[in-house]
């Protein structure tokens, strides 16, 4: 395919226009595939934690079942209290999925912004938007977290809005590399021509219609930042509290049977974390490399 | 020579007014706890204040314990420090080969089942992944030293840096993205008429990519990354019981010891920024048109 377009005069590549389905290789529809399975089981998790239809209830405490390994009964076998793994897991899902999305929200809402002002006023108002932007940056990401908990209480509502915070530089940067590219090109000049309003020009065919893609991956991406940051808190034991379930704290309860050979206990919450943190990547990866190439590799 | 001297001046100017600007930051934010402690007090002296102290590395006392923060921070701020650059050397050694090598094998064999092993063992949570290693290396073999070696204790001390750093160095999502990274750059610069150029005289491709192609991205990633491994090194220093400046901040968050988390978010912005600047510098010299 490649070489097809090398033999030939040297032609603006852009020009052609390759169908989605012939741009993915083989690596991409496997990645993609299985980011798509991975949010399949948030939402089906997401879903049973909301409407309560567990099979197990995840707070039933079973004094005479603890410990028990992985069977049929119990999928993933039961804790320190007799409670049931799986429906803890399925139950854990309630601890980051509102609260990231809130943070993708604030993340991509207030980085198109930016991105789209600092894209069409590059200049003083620009430098002045990347100072501050860089200040949030530069503050490593956990410990401004760690001083907000100081301040005022551990809610994982109030951690993943800040969260949401510190994502908006690199959203902003994306956004605005996407525009400054966009803004000269010939189709956005024939816009103008024909007396579009800039609103329209801006938001229908700058953000909706060419820059889509990269909110879409961003999005994805920043849940799998949520995930992560809602664990590792957790794990510290700033996020969710004991009695409710959350995978970071079930690695951290489990951690203290570790040593006992009790392995699965911290195990499966921590292969669940992994699991969903590498498919919602893999689903940017893959995603990304669909949406930005021009031509199959 | 001028254009650098430029560009070290502009960069330091600009450093030092974000630093301020974080320190305002800091501050407004220190405002809305009770109590009285460094940084707290309204009005432009009292900021003035905690910018004196801050910059003339005169940090107070804290208020939990009473001990001078310099006498603890220092030692803290070094342990991180070569956990910190470690955990990147560990990175690239592992991550740059296993980039290059999926780059020009493709989707084959011997590459995906790698380049998944990069993904599978950078998503791992890394406290899990640490309470593993210790786990493996303390029952299976026992050549390793496990916590750090305190001042009493016996043993090799270099040794003890290697377990922390090995993890947070492999895990905390680093080596994926530099592997994805230089797998896509790579993939890209290959198609190139130069490289095709430099392949017709016979010159190996990765010597004629490497300038543009990886080096650049491979620098501009490496050095934004340093926060995210700050923010890794504090779960990392809780799971080996290393005295780091991250422990200390889980420490002074559970005694709500104001002082030494304004000093500890200081040091973290600085070390940042120092990344920062090394960062442009190091393009300064792979790309002298852009800088």
């Amino acid at each position: 395919m490649k070489r097809f377009y090398y033999e030939e005069e040297p032609v603006d590549i852009e020009e052609f226009y390759v169908p989605i389905y012939r741009r993915a290789s083989v690596r991409d529809v496997v990645s993609i595939g299985f980011g798509l399975f991975v949010v399949a089981y948030l939402f089906i998790f997401y879903f049973i934690s909301i409407t309560n239809t567990f099979i197990q209830n995840p707070m039933d405490v079973h004094v005479d079942q603890m410990f028990q390994r992985p069977s049929f009964e119990h999928l993933f076998g039961t804790d320190f209290l007799g409670r049931d793994i799986f429906s803890r897991i399925v139950k854990g899902t309630e601890a980051f999925f509102v609260p990231g999305l809130l943070s993708i929200v604030i993340s991509t809402s207030f980085g198109l912004l930016f991105g789209v002002v600092t894209g069409f006023y590059p200049k003083i108002l620009s430098s002045i938007i990347f100072y501050f932007l860089n200040i949030i940056d530069s503050i490593p990401r956990l410990i401004l977290i760690l001083i907000i908990i100081v301040l005022f209480r551990p809610s994982i509502y109030l951690v993943m809005v800040f969260v949401g915070i510190t994502s908006i530089p690199k959203m902003t940067a994306y956004i605005r590399s996407k525009v400054e590219i966009l803004k000269n090109q010939r189709f956005i000049e024939a816009g103008k021509a024909l007396g579009l309003s800039p609103g329209s020009i801006v938001f229908k065919h700058i953000v909706w219609l060419s820059a889509k893609s990269v909110l879409i991956i961003h999005a994805t991406l920043g849940m799998g930042e949520a995930v992560l940051i809602e664990t590792s808190l957790s794990y510290l034991g700033f996020g969710v509290q004991e009695p409710d379930p959350s995978w970071g704290n079930m690695v951290a309860m489990g951690i203290d049977f570790f040593f006992q050979g009790r392995l699965w206990l911290s195990t499966i919450p921590a292969v669940v974390i992994l699991t969903t943190i590498m498919g919602l990547y893999l689903l940017g990866d893959g995603l990304n490399s669909i949406y930005n190439e021009k031509v199959s590799r | 020579m001028t254009r650098f001297l430029k560009l070290i001046v502009k960069e330091v100017v600009y450093t030092f007014l974000l630093v301020i600007g974080v320190s305002f930051l800091l501050f407004l934010l220190f405002n809305m706890m009770p109590g009285e402690f460094l940084g707290k007090g309204e009005g432009v002296r009292s900021f003035m204040l905690l910018l004196k102290r801050l910059f003339t590395l005169h940090f107070g006392v804290s208020i939990v314990s009473g001990i001078d923060i310099n006498s603890i921070i220092f030692p803290a701020f070094k342990n991180t420090l070569i956990l910190t650059v470690g955990a990147l050397f560990i990175s690239l050694l592992f991550a740059v080969p296993i980039g290059i090598f999926s780059a020009f094998r493709g989707f084959k064999t011997y590459s995906w089942p790698l380049s998944m092993l990069s993904y599978i063992v950078s998503s791992i949570p890394v406290f899990y992944f640490g309470y593993l290693v210790l786990y493996l290396v303390s029952r299976y073999t026992g050549y390793l030293p496990i916590y750090y070696v305190q001042a009493s204790g016996t043993g090799s001390r270099v040794l003890a840096y290697l377990l922390p750093i090995l993890v947070l160095g492999l895990g905390n999502n680093s080596i994926c993205e530099i592997v994805r990274l230089i797998t896509i750059e790579l993939d890209r610069v290959i198609g190139t008429d130069y490289v095709a150029a430099s392949r017709a005289r016979g010159e190996s491709i990765l010597a004629s990519a490497a300038g543009e192609g990886i080096l650049i991205p491979l620098v501009s990633i490496v050095f934004s990354k340093v926060p995210f491994i700050i923010g890794g090194a504090v779960i990392v220093e809780q799971v080996f019981n290393w005295p780091g400046m991250g422990r200390l901040a889980f420490q002074s968050t559970l005694d709500r010891d104001m002082p030494v988390l304004i000093v500890i978010a200081f040091l973290s912005v600085l070390m940042v920024r120092v990344g920062m600047i090394a960062r442009n510098i190091l393009l300064f010299h792979l790309n002298p048109r852009e800088a």
